[in-house]
């Protein structure tokens, strides 16, 4: 009866030092949106753009940018190291993160970084 | 860990978790899909025929004024139908709502036809916005 959705999603759920933390991943064919919360909420969105060169370096480079919320400097840098191996790894594609969480610890970083890798739709 | 593959997600446990809904209809000829992700005290809604993100507004409710506040984050500034529908649907839930309406913009009637089916959805399923 209803046909199958057009775009994939896939989310997961775990507690990081007793704090409950949602990874939601939706994939398009223009971006990979990411939710990151332990809040429930979207809350600080950046959209973090692999920039089109063509380099003889490897290293690829990434544009940050906040389109909502407070524009601070950690949020450029967590926004950048969680999310640019979906970029590399769904064909340099675009990220959209909805940012928010109580615990920026670089520990709780990685973890996060494991719940989005389990979430993969790329 | 656990992992739920996209589709109705409600049962999973959780407090104020996320869910995830998705609908579809024939609208006007057109398959129309509908991608609604629950959040706290908000939804995103995303509308499209194909998988593609365009652009995205967001609304919320003024305390000085009963019409939300909406704005686009990401997209052409000169289409105002996201944010069109996010106020309508903010001032009609009274929430957070996010937005990305991927349908040609030059059908409006189209546009209204989507808008009374997201509302039908909302009053079949108010659980899930």
């Amino acid at each position: 009866m209803a046909p199958q959705p057009v775009i994939r999603s896939r989310q997961m759920e775990k507690a990081i030092n007793g704090i409950p933390t949602q990874v939601v991943c939706t994939e398009f064919s223009n971006y990979i949106f990411i939710v990151l919360t332990q809040y429930g909420k979207i809350g600080t969105l950046v959209s973090i753009t692999p920039d089109t060169r063509s380099g003889d370096i490897s290293v690829p480079m990434f544009t940050t940018k906040v389109l909502l919320g407070k524009d601070e400097p950690l949020t450029h840098v967590y926004a950048k190291n969680v999310t640019t191996f979906v970029s590399q790894e769904s064909g340099n594609r675009p990220v959209l993160l909805g940012l928010s969480l109580k615990d920026n610890s670089a520990a709780t970083m990685k973890t996060v970084k494991d719940m989005i890798k389990g979430c993969q739709v790329w | 860990m656990e992992t739920v593959e996209n589709g109705d997600s409600s049962t999973q446990a959780s407090v104020q978790g996320i869910t995830v809904h998705d609908f579809s209809e024939k609208i006007l000829e057109q398959l129309v899909h509908f991608h609604v992700m629950k959040l706290s005290g908000g939804f995103f809604l995303w509308i499209g025929s194909g998988p593609v993100l365009s652009n995205l507004a967001v609304s919320i409710g003024s305390k000085y004024d009963s019409t939300p506040l909406s704005t686009l984050v990401l997209g052409d500034t000169s289409d105002t139908t996201p944010s069109a529908l996010a106020q309508r649907l903010t001032k009609k839930t009274k929430k957070q709502v996010f937005v990305s309406y991927n349908l040609p913009m030059t059908n409006s009637n189209l546009a209204l036809l989507v808008e009374d089916r997201i509302k039908k959805e909302m009053e079949l399923h108010p659980d899930k916005f």
